[in-house]
């Protein structure tokens, strides 16, 4: 499966890997990796370092994650999305939306 | 398509056997299971009586004259790719596995050893039946679902696209990955003679990502009709969107608004590739970037969200792409990417059809690998706009007498007015508010397009120059405008004292109208002698960047008088009908 996940010890950091295509395919897997982490303040890390590629319901999928981590006070950070994926984060101006890191 | 079997109640099966024995049995158990029961004892004649009653469920057996089971069992379900899965059972006392795979291969859909015992064949019987049931439902969704993307279609087409602006001057590229594109391009002419263009791309593709499409295409065209700024529009778009569409569907969309009256194209990229602004050399002047999310993402745009301000030539074009066109993959997996994009619109511009070269050049790239996503492009020309606006314009058919001034020295049949100061006036447009008191007091007519051009060069010149005391002179060089629109800008944003007012009246003549429009404005006012002999000494070839709208304002009214120093003008239009 290429959507994986980790949690940490005190549950309140969530890893979610992405392994190759990052697209409208993963939509129930990704939202399963997330959908039942409903404690208050957890930091939903995104590692697209795996990921080779991202279209635009890939981004959709991003902002429900965004949504449902504000909605529970905790917040998104998106790490080391290779230099093609970045490149659509970058058209798509998310850097302005949530955190990139490198 | 509605099969015999389906207009009844009743399931028909089919059983193929050479032994009437066998026939007898299978069919006694099939009535038991509600089935009326055809039979048949060669493989010709089960393919002949298939296709006369078209059955629910086909049992065959191996071993026949003239036809075997295979070869009929093959026919059958050559016969039977439409809509129906008709499914096909052999049945038969070969318990090996080579029976096994070929009947498999043959097209059945299982297989049944002999012995077995009535209710292990009625159990196998239900279980096929369940799987056909399904297939059945799924078709049905299917074509449904067709029929709704095929209507989407032929309202985007038909409705949306149809009602572009000037379709055989800007050139458009659309071609779905499915039947209905989630990429929209949209044209519409501005009262002022500006063209605003869009083209947007909805999260995905196919029925889902389009129902942002209609709203969109509406607010867009009414709001430029009614002469709202390409960044009202933008902001609008973006509100709307973001209360319409669930958080995973946005737009990203790229707006472009080409006025040849300031020598200048506005731009707006939330999302989309670059935008290209090239030469009619085919040199890229102008790269557009993203610079904000796509609309509909968040409630409002970000606080420092701006338009972008270009300088252009008239035979400079402009183009939105979509990121379809650079990500088209050939068979090797490599994308499209920008410098092919950039070499075939360099040559479509040269050779004046970049749709074409642009198309041709994908196409040769990806050869036969299936499209994945939707291609768009628009390619705006960016001259030869203007003319339009005052050539439709036919200032001379208006009789002398209308023109008299007996017309004002009666009452007005109704006056308008409104003053706007300090912060109020860099947020609030009154011209679309002037227009829609107008519209709806006296009607929607074409001739309030010019009445809309000397409002806003009127309303323009008193915010400018007037409150904002803004030189013309800026606008001297040809990068003018761009830094006149900055410095604009700044002061716009810090302002907090001044004020505007805007009066209109109107006063109905036989068959027509005048209308009387009065600004007057905060300022120091101007020398109004100096202006008319300065512009008596320019030479008129000299390229002349500035004082174009007041040209455009006496062409269009019969008088324009300043007053009180010029912090007063008085327009009067006069209209027939």
């Amino acid at each position: 499966m290429s959507v994986k996940k980790q949690v940490s010890e005190n549950s309140k950091k969530i890893e979610i890997f992405i392994d190759g295509r990052f697209d409208f395919s993963l939509h129930q897997h990704f939202r399963d990796a997330y959908a039942n982490c409903t404690e208050k303040g957890q930091v939903f890390t995104l590692n697209l370092g795996a990921t080779s590629y991202m279209d635009s319901s890939a981004l959709g999928m991003i902002l429900l994650l965004k949504d449902h981590a504000e909605s529970h006070s905790g917040s998104v950070v998106i790490t080391k999305p290779s230099e093609s994926v970045n490149k659509i984060l970058e058209i798509a101006q998310f850097h302005r939306l949530l955190t990139i890191e490198q | 398509m509605t099969t015999f079997s389906e207009k009844r109640n009743i399931k028909l099966a089919l059983v193929v056997d050479d032994s009437l024995m066998q026939c007898k049995v299978l069919s006694v158990l099939l009535k038991e299971e509600g089935y009326r029961v055809f039979t048949a004892n060669d493989g010709a004649r089960g393919v002949a009586m298939y296709i006369k009653y078209k059955p629910d469920l086909v049992l065959m057996d191996i071993n026949m004259p003239i036809m075997n089971g295979y070869e009929a069992a093959r026919k059958i379900k050559g016969l039977s790719q439409d809509n129906s899965l008709c499914p096909l059972i052999f049945i038969t006392s070969m318990d090996t596995d080579q029976a096994f795979i070929e009947s498999i291969d043959a097209g059945g859909d299982g297989i049944l050893v002999r012995p077995f015992s009535p209710n292990v064949f009625k159990a196998k019987i239900k279980s096929i039946q369940r799987i056909s049931d399904l297939y059945g439902q799924v078709k049905t969704l299917q074509q449904a679902q067709q029929k709704d993307a095929e209507l989407a279609e032929q309202l985007m087409s038909g409705v949306i696209e149809a009602r572009n602006f000037s379709r055989d001057r800007i050139g458009i590229i659309r071609q779905a990955a499915e039947i209905f594109s989630g990429d929209i391009q949209l044209t519409a002419l501005a009262p002022n003679g500006d063209v605003n263009v869009m083209l947007g791309d909805f999260t995905g593709h196919g029925l889902r990502s389009s129902i942002g499409a209609i709203p969109l295409a509406e607010t867009f065209r009414a709001m430029t009709k009614k002469g709202f700024s390409l960044f009202e529009i933008i902001t609008q778009v973006n509100h709307q969107l973001y209360d319409l569409l669930p958080a995973d569907l946005f737009l990203a969309a790229g707006f472009v608004s080409i006025s040849n009256h300031n020598a200048s194209m506005y731009g707006f990229n939330a999302g989309l590739p670059d935008g290209y602004l090239f030469s009619e050399l085919g040199d890229v002047k102008y790269q557009l970037a993203s610079s904000h999310p796509p609309l509909g993402v968040l409630p409002n745009l970000l606080p420092d969200s701006q338009l972008t301000v270009v300088s252009i030539a008239e035979t400079d074009r402009m183009i939105l792409i979509s990121d379809g066109i650079v990500e088209a993959r050939n068979e090797a997996g490599d994308m499209f990417e920008f410098e092919r994009f950039e070499r075939a619109a360099k040559k479509g511009v040269i050779e004046g059809d970049v749709c074409k070269d642009m198309l041709q050049a994908v196409n040769d790239f990806c050869k036969d690998m299936p499209q994945e996503d939707d291609i768009s492009l628009i390619d705006i020309p960016c001259g030869g706009w203007e003319q339009l606006l005052v050539g439709s314009h036919d200032f001379e058919s208006f009789p002398d007498k209308l023109l008299s001034d007996t017309s004002i020295k009666t009452p007005p049949a109704w006056h308008w007015q409104l003053s706007l100061s300090g912060k109020r006036l860099s947020v609030i447009n009154p011209i679309p508010m002037a227009m829609s008191q107008i519209n709806e007091i006296e009607g929607h007519a074409d001739h309030w397009q010019s009445l809309y051009t000397i409002l806003t060069e009127l309303f323009i010149n008193s915010l400018d120059h007037g409150v904002l005391g803004l030189s013309s002179d800026l606008k001297a060089s040809a990068d003018g405008f761009v830094e006149y629109f900055k410095e604009r800008e700044h002061r716009l944003r810090n302002l907090d004292e001044g004020f505007v007012e805007l009066q209109l009246s109107h006063h109905p003549v036989p068959n027509g109208g005048r209308v009387i429009i009065k600004i007057k404005d905060s300022g120091q006012g101007f020398d109004i002698t100096k202006y008319y002999r300065d512009r008596e000494l320019a030479s008129p070839q000299k390229l002349k960047l500035s004082g174009r709208g007041i040209d455009l304002v006496e062409q269009l009214c019969d008088s324009l008088d300043y007053q009180n120093d010029g912090t007063v003008v008085e327009a009067s239009y006069v209209w027939t009908s």
